[in-house]
């Protein structure tokens, strides 16, 4: 197998990772690797077996494995290369990759430019801190999807689920599709993590109880899980004294938010946005090192995989332009967070070509103009930190830029 | 189960009753080891901070408390034991800051005293030097004493290697043995446990925070021990390189330690609260992590809470509330003749080597025959760690075996050679893989290794995996099979 002269390689092969490579391809870059550390390609797309993939991209409602099997039959058309079971320990500043596989050993590359894909993990039990014993029974929804949908093991029967993040509410359904008591959804915020399609379907459809302002205070078992203590909390998110219950539970699942998987842009000098916990990129999704990209969820978590696929998409082309040695825009204006937004990607933009903005705010808000800078204001009805805001600007409406950072931010009305 | 006869029985097999195994092992005559838990070192010698002659040790040596004569003793034997043992162990020094005079004044009382007694190489530090040696910690120190003897281990995998070590020089051991009742018959004793009845001459007792339980199973109840709960809290790898020393700062607060040190796998651990709590209740609560991550930010302002990535907690006994954890339990019983009781408290692990060699010598004064076992091999081989093997060493092992090219846990880079030969060694849980490999210590805890984890443990065992357990017992992962939940309802 062939591993010199690497136009492009891409980390991960998940919905980024597979977009990206086919737009590297499709833009002109010869010889484009994908580096994937599972089995398969398509990153965790084979455990999520219910729909609502590419309803925007394919505008067709699919599974996760139908939305990756697409892209893994154009990678296998387009001839590019795939390395399974590989694993990059290490990307150095001059895009040196290390990896280790079962077949080739330890190995060593120099691609002309890298696509970082690889996606994004989950916030453990350890980083929540939730006090109590240490029993058996206690799984990230993730890994709990893992074990249901690939592995065909069910972990408990009776289960509460901690946090209302998507996979949570997924998992939520599937359990009781699969005959396991859900006896409810805590959520320590007011509203829901997820999106407001997944409280429908997937709670309310089923009349799985959501517990806002809610919050597990305690877990107890020593051997396996028997029961959690919940409690409402105020508005400092801390557990109101009184209001504690016991729910006899044997599987406690989290679903507590997502953190981009960034161990290795660290190691190849990328600066990470600390309220993203990716790579601040421009409107290329180039990063601060010059021919690192980066898209999908290792830049921002997504509430779509359209979303994951097209951003990457952005990653895959500027990597093959790089690769080929082509210019890129380098005039940049820096955008900031302004009131009542968490984060804003990409963190700057050329201000000479389309692009589109991604936002998310911090509070959930009623009547609002979401604005950039003076460019830009539009009347939402709503704004939740579940649900991304994405804005797209026209070089037309850029040319009248005037601030460096610009601003946006989300006005008028009052906070819930 | 077939009666079991041994001539000695060690009760437990945590770091003390593992050193006490290794060192009978130089000896002829039978040896026999039960630890009720799953795998080695679950006990208080897993929940530490993994430093060894910790929190000032030789500085606030004591030399009328027996204990701290054994952390003394221990610290020229335990680098050449983990040397032996081929594990993992590193001198990083410690570094007591000193915030104002008083604080000075007190080190300098302590330094001198020390130095009195003949224990050498402390040496005060001014604000310079200590910015240039630990440029992260906070500007309120105006200087700190260094202290050369402190160093880091990872107890658990010296627990596995004192094990394995003792059992290649024909020592016995069982997991999952619990002891039931104990007898005394002329002249053994007779000991019934969860897996048959064991007879023997001799019996070492070293069962950690249940030590006082096992020595009233035979009436020798010359102590009482009080269980002191401390948390302990573990930092990303990221932060690793930020601390290179074991930093001390003297708590503000009674019952409370303040300490921040890099462990020898390149994470930070900080510990904090000691307080009295029921005997096994390793329960964290909101309120202890709230006041760890208080005081930590006193020695280490920038740290964030999204920095910790586990916390835990763990046990001291300590044999008397007032003089804390200078009194330690190494003692013949005074009513029951060949019955050793072995419990430091604090600090168990620094204490192991001086502790054995003191127990051996108990047990010979009891009676026991020790003639010398020719064949005693004191080197043990651990088995590979991939991640810390050059690259050349690491293309050699997957050439040799490509499971080590397969890596399963991402954050540890820890392959499936290495979950399999861990489990060649003994593990047969989910967490006996975490504590011998660190497949899921890292900063996911096992949110993408664990199904394929409980895949090999299964495969390797030839268990469904259903079998499989967190840590033995009652603790299985995955109660049902997919859609039997449903036929149970039809």
């Amino acid at each position: 197998m062939k591993l010199s002269d690497i136009d492009v390689a891409v980390i991960g092969s998940g919905p980024a990772g597979m977009a990206a490579s086919i737009r590297a391809k499709e833009e002109g870059a010869e010889h484009v690797l994908i580096l994937e550390r599972q089995e398969q390609l398509g990153g965790l797309l084979h455990q999520c077996v219910h729909n609502g993939f590419g309803l925007f991209y394919f505008e067709q409602d699919l599974t996760g494995p139908e939305y990756g099997h697409r892209f893994a039959e154009k990678v296998k058309d387009l001839g590019i290369q795939v390395l399974l079971e590989t694993m990059v320990t290490q990307i150095s500043p001059d895009r040196q990759i290390t990896a280790v596989n079962n077949h080739e050993g330890v190995l060593r590359l120099k691609p002309k430019s890298i696509v970082l894909a690889m996606g994004c993990r989950e916030r453990s039990r350890g980083q929540l801190n939730v006090p109590g014993t240490r029993p058996a029974g206690i799984f990230t929804a993730g890994t709990a999807q893992r074990f249901v949908n690939v592995e065909g093991w069910i972990p408990g029967r009776k289960v509460v689920i901690l946090g209302s993040g998507d996979i949570g509410m997924i998992m939520a359904r599937r359990l009781t599709l699969e005959g396991v008591e859900v006896k409810a959804v805590v959520e320590i915020l007011p509203y829901i993590g997820g999106l407001t399609r997944n409280e429908v379907q997937c709670l309310h459809d089923f009349h799985i109880p959501l517990l806002l302002e809610h919050t597990v205070t305690e877990i107890h078992g020593q051997q396996r899980l028997e029961a959690v203590t919940i409690a409402r909390v105020n508005k400092d998110k801390k557990p109101v004294n009184g209001t504690e219950r016991m729910i006899e539970c044997d599987t406690l699942l989290l679903s507590v938010g997502l953190i981009p998987e960034n161990e290795l842009s660290r190691m190849a000098g990328v600066a990470l946005d600390p309220l993203t916990g990716g790579p601040v990129v421009d409107q290329w999704r180039e990063t601060n090192v010059s021919g690192i990209f980066a898209g999908g969820n290792v830049v921002h978590v997504h509430d779509l995989v359209d979303e994951v696929s097209w951003e990457a998409e952005i990653a895959g082309a500027s990597a093959a332009r790089f690769a080929k040695k082509e210019e890129t825009e380098k005039e940049k204006k820096m955008l900031k967070p302004g009131r009542n937004i968490r984060y804003v990607v990409p963190q700057s933009i050329s201000a000479q070509h389309d692009v589109t903005l991604y936002a998310r705010v911090k509070d959930m808000e009623e009547n609002v103009t979401l604005k950039v800078g003076d460019i830009f204001s539009k009347s939402l009805r709503v704004v939740k930190p579940g649900e991304m805001l994405k804005i797209d600007l026209s070089p037309s409406q850029l040319q009248q830029l005037k601030d460096d950072p610009v601003e946006l931010s989300i006005e008028g009305s009052k906070r819930r | 189960m077939a009666q079991m006869e041994t001539e000695v029985l060690i009760i437990g097999g945590g770091v003390l009753g593992a050193a006490v195994a290794r060192e009978l092992s130089r000896y002829k005559g039978d040896v026999l080891l039960v630890e009720k838990e799953a795998d080695f070192g679950w006990g208080s010698t897993k929940t530490n901070m993994c430093i060894v002659c910790q929190g000032g040790d030789t500085l606030e040596f004591r030399p009328e408390y027996h204990r701290s004569k054994l952390v003394w003793d221990s610290i020229p034997l335990m680098e050449p034991l983990c040397q032996e043992l081929d594990v993992p162990f590193k001198k990083v020094g410690e570094l007591a800051l000193i915030r104002n005079n008083e604080e000075l004044s007190k080190f300098q009382k302590l330094k001198s005293r020390a130095e009195k007694l003949g224990l050498t190489g402390h040496q005060f530090i001014d604000q310079d030097s200590l910015r240039q040696m630990e440029p992260n910690i906070t500007r309120e120190a105006i200087g700190a004493l260094h202290d050369p003897h402190i160093a880091i281990v990872d107890p658990v995998r010296l627990t596995i290697g004192l094990i394995e070590n003792a059992s290649q020089n024909g020592v016995k051991v069982m997991t999952e043995t619990e002891i039931l009742r104990i007898s005394r018959e002329a002249n053994q004793f007779e000991v019934e446990t969860n897996r048959g009845p064991v007879k023997c001459r001799f019996i070492v007792n070293a069962a950690g925070t249940s030590v006082d339980k096992i020595a009233r199973l035979v009436n020798s109840d010359d102590f009482v021990l009080y269980p002191i709960r401390g948390y302990v809290g573990i930092l990303d790898k990221n932060l690793g390189g930020l601390i290179k020393h074991e930093i001390h700062m003297r708590p503000d607060a009674p019952g409370q330690m303040n300490i921040l040190t890099p462990s020898v796998h390149g994470n930070l651990f900080f510990g904090t609260t000691m307080q009295p709590a029921l005997r096994g209740d390793c329960s964290v609560t909101g309120r202890i992590a709230e006041i760890g991550l208080q005081n930590v930010r006193k020695i280490f302002p920038d740290l964030s809470e999204k920095d910790i990535i586990h916390s835990f907690a763990g046990f001291l006994m300590f044999r008397n509330w007032e003089v804390g954890w200078h009194e330690c339990v190494v003692q013949a019983s005074q009513k029951v003749p060949r019955f050793i009781s072995i419990c430091i408290g604090y600090p168990g692990v620094s204490a192991a080597p001086a502790a054995a060699r003191e127990v051996t010598e108990l047990l010979r004064r009891e009676g026991l025959r020790l003639e010398t076992n020719e064949r005693f091999i004191p080197i043990r081989k651990a088995p590979p760690v991939f991640n810390e093997l050059p690259e050349e060493q690491q293309k050699k092992l997957i050439a040799k075996d490509s499971r080590y090219g397969h890596v399963v846990c991402r954050c540890e880079t820890v392959s499936e050679g290495e979950i399999v030969e861990a489990i060649r060694h003994g593990a047969t849980t989910l967490d006996g893989i975490k504590f011998r490999t660190r497949a899921g210590m890292g900063r996911c805890q096992g949110g993408f290794c664990t199904p394929r984890v409980v895949k090999i443990l299964a495969r390797e065992l030839g268990l469904s995996e259903e079998k499989i357990t967190k840590k033995g017992r009652e603790s299985r992962l995955l109660l049902y099979k997919s859609k039997d939940l449903l036929e149970a309802q039809l």
